[in-house]
């Protein structure tokens, strides 16, 4: 491999400890900061019978720090198909990179113990083109199991039963590796994968639901979960990264937080992501970025906004990745003559009009909130500020 | 309302084909119909309860919609808060009316359980098809234990009801997002909360939107205070009956597809009870927790209709 490893820091700042005397964000108050939000944020009520712990997995032990590996060989980008044994090295290449390890095995040994039970959260919504590759899922399941995990603890899991079916991962798993769901599909009908004692509870839109609970997976059974979200763009959340895919997919009742052009994922994302013990237990990030979507995200139902980012990065903080993902995304799409992310102007938007979305990048259904990744940063859950974020690039 | 008057609430099928059907419908489980007068001694030596019940009769009963959901784009987003086809508003406007309702293929069971649920008098014509799902539905309503007292409903505000159209939405709209009111007959100091449209609180015009109202007024009880709350559904809608001795809610599911896991907060401390699911027959109910003065619980599964009952509270 022509290995070239360096270390781009992104500010002369130190890596600043800040997060501890991070003032509470402003419940209910308007934010003063441009481009954010301008109404008062909803009011959001967690309930957890779970506490925090000393060191909770998110930002984890490297707050600010986010190892890039990045491939020209990774994926074929006429087939879409990734290479296995290129992944695989990038995978290693990866994880050493951001503990500091010699070998693999040592570094996810840093994360994971025989005994956990561990959690891979996948995301599948992107079907057919982007979701959590096949090749990343296999290798974190092969290195687990050489930790000594077997195979019957660890679950591959997603909200939806329809969409892990359709993605079918278990050909590529060994077998015992247990595919859970919560739901059988996106309906608002199955709650019996939900832990009821576990949950924020707002009232957005008036709905009458007013709880999201936690997958009892999360709350119930594992121990460790690692985050495997893609490089996607998102109409309510500007993108949807590390943040959203942990936070989203382990809730329910989530898609109500956007509705009528108007979107609450502002300060939702990062509240879901830090209730406890989901905070704590999300040890391990790794956004696949093989593959992309730059427009009509979260879907990709066609390759018309499928790109090939051809990276994959790693970190505990999901925050600061999710910063990170925010300009590839937007830069993707300047790139692309679409307007940025960050645009709120009401003449882009048209409410609910997803097949003029789809046709048109330059078409918003909902005012998209890149403020979540800044929000979550507030709650503690790591490191926003672009000058505080350090990324160490490795080639392979 | 009186326990008589409660057990003669299960609806009546309205039949209009000879009485030649009479082993299917009571092998299907029917034990009463409505028919014209002329043919009622057929049907009741068919072994059948028959009322006699003319098209006169029937034109005279008030038209109940049929139950369930639809897609709005104008109203409702159809995964989030679907449209919802009820007529609780309707039965508590006017307990005593007669109804009737006049059912597409799929409905009738839901109908017949909303009919019970409320506790009117109504007659249903239904598609052929559905006389055994029909069927099903009877046999488990008249199975259902029966309250040892009539329960009066629970109540979080008053309603005054001008008895207008407008006033006719905004009640569906409390009733759909399971506010529970009673009408009286002037604004009421017995509720810490009373709506009387062209009061100042709630003028004329607040009814344009009834859903918008609604909201005011939920906002206004707050959610923490309310009776009743529904968690891991927008297409449940509940009726609380209680007093001293037990309570008793009934859950209309609207939604055409079985729900796992319902989700109800009852204000008040109330001991475990059982739930009775159509479809399903009896069962315990999971994760009952009592705290900060209300009580949960989770209905394991819930067909288009359950009913939980749950004895004295502590």
């Amino acid at each position: 491999m022509d290995r070239r490893a360096f270390v781009r820091l992104l500010a002369a700042a130190p890596l600043a400890s800040s997060l501890k005397d991070t003032p509470a964000p402003p419940v209910g108050a308007a934010s003063p900061e441009p481009g954010l939000p301008p109404e008062p944020l909803p009011k959001l009520r967690i309930v957890s019978p779970y506490a925090g712990v000393a060191a909770p997995g998110m930002p984890g032990p490297w707050p600010g720090r986010v190892v890039a590996v990045k491939s020209d060989r990774c994926v074929d980008t006429v087939t879409s198909a990734a290479d296995d044994a290129v992944v695989r090295e990038m995978m290693a290449r990866g994880m050493c990179a951001l503990t500091g390890e010699k070998t693999p095995l040592a570094a996810w040994r840093r994360f994971i113990e025989p005994s956990d039970h561990v959690g891979i959260k996948v995301n599948c919504g992107g079907h057919p083109w982007c979701v959590s590759a096949y090749e990343i899922v296999a290798e974190i399941v092969r290195q687990t199991g050489a930790v000594g995990v077997p195979p019957t603890q660890v679950y591959v899991y997603e909200r939806f039963q329809n969409q892990l079916d359709e993605v079918n991962y278990a050909p590529r798993l060994p077998e015992g590796v247990q595919i859970v769901a919560a739901e059988t599909a996106n309906r608002h009908a199955d709650n019996r994968g939900y832990d009821p004692a576990t949950y924020v509870e707002a009232d957005l839109f008036g709905e009458e639901d007013t709880r999201s609970n936690m997958m009892r997976l999360c709350s119930q059974r594992l121990t460790k979960i690692i985050n495997v979200p893609n490089m996607k763009d998102h109409g309510a959340t500007g993108a949807t990264g590390c943040l959203k895919n942990i936070a989203y997919g382990s809730f329910s009742n989530v898609a109500r937080t956007h509705h009528h052009g108007k979107s609450h994922t502002y300060s939702f994302v990062g509240t879901l992501a830090s209730v406890e013990p989901l905070r704590s237990r999300t040890v391990l990030q790794i956004m696949d970025g093989l593959r992309g979507v730059w427009h009509g995200g979260p879907f990709a139902r066609t390759r018309r906004y499928v790109f090939y980012p051809k990276q994959i990065l790693f970190g505990t903080d999901p925050v600061a990745i999710d910063r990170l993902l925010l300009d590839i995304i937007d830069d993707k799409r300047k790139a692309e003559g679409a307007i940025s992310i960050y645009d709120r102007s009401p003449k882009y938007l048209k409410t609910d009009n997803g097949p003029a979305r789809d046709a048109d990048p330059n078409v918003n259904i909902i005012i998209r909130e890149p403020g979540h990744v800044e929000y979550a940063a507030r709650l503690g859950l790591g490191v926003a500020d672009k000058a505080k974020i350090k990324v160490e690039d490795v080639r392979v | 309302m009186s326990l008589l008057l409660w057990l003669a609430a299960l609806p009546c099928l309205v039949w209009t084909q000879g009485v030649d059907g009479a082993p299917s419908l009571k092998a299907a489980g029917i034990e009463r119909v409505c028919v014209p007068s002329d043919q009622a001694p057929a049907w009741r030596q068919a072994g059948l309860t028959a009322v006699p019940m003319g098209e006169a009769d029937l034109t005279l009963r008030e038209a109940a919609a049929a139950p369930g959901i639809r897609a709005r784009a104008d109203r409702a987003s159809a995964t989030r808060s679907p449209w919802i086809n009820a007529n609780g508003w309707r039965f508590l406007r006017a307990p005593a009316g007669l109804y009737l309702y006049d059912l597409p293929a799929g409905k009738a069971a839901l109908a017949a359980a909303e009919a019970y649920a409320y506790g009117v008098d109504a007659a249903l014509k239904i598609e052929p098809a559905d006389v055994e799902s029909l069927g099903r539905m009877l046999g488990f309503l008249a199975a259902l234990p029966s309250p040892a007292t009539a329960l009066p409903d629970v109540a979080d505000f008053a309603v005054v009801d001008d008895a207008s159209a407008t006033m006719g939405e905004v009640l569906n709209l409390f009733v759909r997002r399971n506010l529970l009111f009673r009408i009286v007959p002037a604004e009421s100091t017995q509720f810490r909360l009373s709506v009387r449209l062209g009061s100042p609180e709630y003028p004329q015009t607040a009814a344009a939107d009834p859903g918008a109202l609604a909201l005011k007024v939920r906002r206004a009880l707050g959610d923490e205070a309310r009776s009743l709350r529904i968690f891991g559904s927008e297409v449940v809608i509940a009726r609380l009956l209680a007093d001293g001795t037990h309570a008793r809610v009934h859950l209309l599911n609207y939604g055409g597809r079985d729900l796992e896991g319902v989700r109800v907060r009852i204000r008040g401390s109330y001991p475990a009870g059982v739930a009775s699911v159509a479809g399903q027959g009896q069962m315990a109910l999971d994760e009952h927790v009592v705290a900060d003065g209300a009580t949960e619980f989770t209905v394991p599964r819930l067909g288009a209709y359950g009913v939980v009952d749950l004895p004295a509270p502590k």
